[in-house]
């Protein structure tokens, strides 16, 4: 079956979001064009097997995540935090009125495993549903769910959100952790 | 940039069904993740990703194979 026109016009409709996800988890701009880049290339050697219909995106994003880890396992877990992502995290600071500077939420989530990074991305950002990102991540609904609710409460730690929900910081941990030291 | 703003908006309509309450409008972790993501889905796609297409295509151009 030779590959269609319209799924070339899928593919490139799909690069942003592919793009965006790569960025998620690889925080790096070059690893994540050449994770996109990768991901293309096999999306079109396996075109066969996409089943029309279905769903391409998260057969895409399965098909890069794939891609993700494998290549994470080839250079031995290296530290993610060689690109100033130090930096990052020294910079966050309380969130004032609610008012959150998106630097330290960026911060904020370099600093959270893989695993519950990219389920928050996926369940929060990119729009799937929990049974899809299941499937995307190979793994069991409810673990999905624990590692998104897990990435929030964490997000809001380092982060100092309070008052959101029963799963915040109580009142009293806030004055005492929450102030700068001068 | 049609196509970038499209997929932008199918992934806004896409994740009402995903994110639930726990992330919802009322989440401030909520907005700032879909903030920080749409700016990543909003960037200038570099022009090798519609090269590399071409030359998949070209490479594979209507392969018979099954």
């Amino acid at each position: 079956m030779a590959v269609s026109q319209g799924f070339k016009t899928d593919l490139l409709g799909s690069i942003p979001s592919l793009r965006a996800f790569a960025l998620s988890l690889a925080q790096n701009a070059d690893k994540a064009d050449d994770l996109v880049q990768e991901t293309l290339v096999k999306a079109w050697d396996k075109h066969a097997s996409f089943q029309p219909g279905t769903n391409l995106k998260a057969w895409l994003f399965t098909i890069l995540r794939n891609e993700f880890y494998s290549q994470m396992r080839k250079r031995g877990r290296e530290v993610q935090d060689s690109d100033g992502i130090m930096t990052a995290k020294l910079a966050v600071h309380p969130a004032q009125h609610g008012q959150l500077d998106l630097e330290d939420f960026r911060g904020a989530l370099e600093q959270l495993p893989e695993d519950q990074r990219e389920a928050i991305i996926l369940i929060g950002a990119s729009g799937f549903s929990y049974e899809e990102a299941a499937e995307i991540c190979g793994c069991a609904v409810g673990t999905i769910k624990s590692r998104v609710s897990r990435a929030r409460a964490k997000l809001q730690e380092i982060l100092q959100i309070t008052g959101e929900d029963e799963y915040g910081p109580d009142a009293i941990s806030t004055q005492v952790m929450g102030k700068p030291a001068a | 940039m049609k196509d970038m703003i499209k997929t932008s908006t199918a992934d806004a309509r896409q994740r009402r069904k995903g994110s639930g309450d726990l992330l919802g409008p009322n989440s401030e972790i909520g907005r700032k993740l879909r903030q920080y993501y749409d700016d990543l889905v909003s960037e200038d796609v570099p022009d090798r990703f519609a090269q590399l297409l071409a030359q998949l295509e070209q490479a594979k151009p209507a392969s018979k194979k099954d």
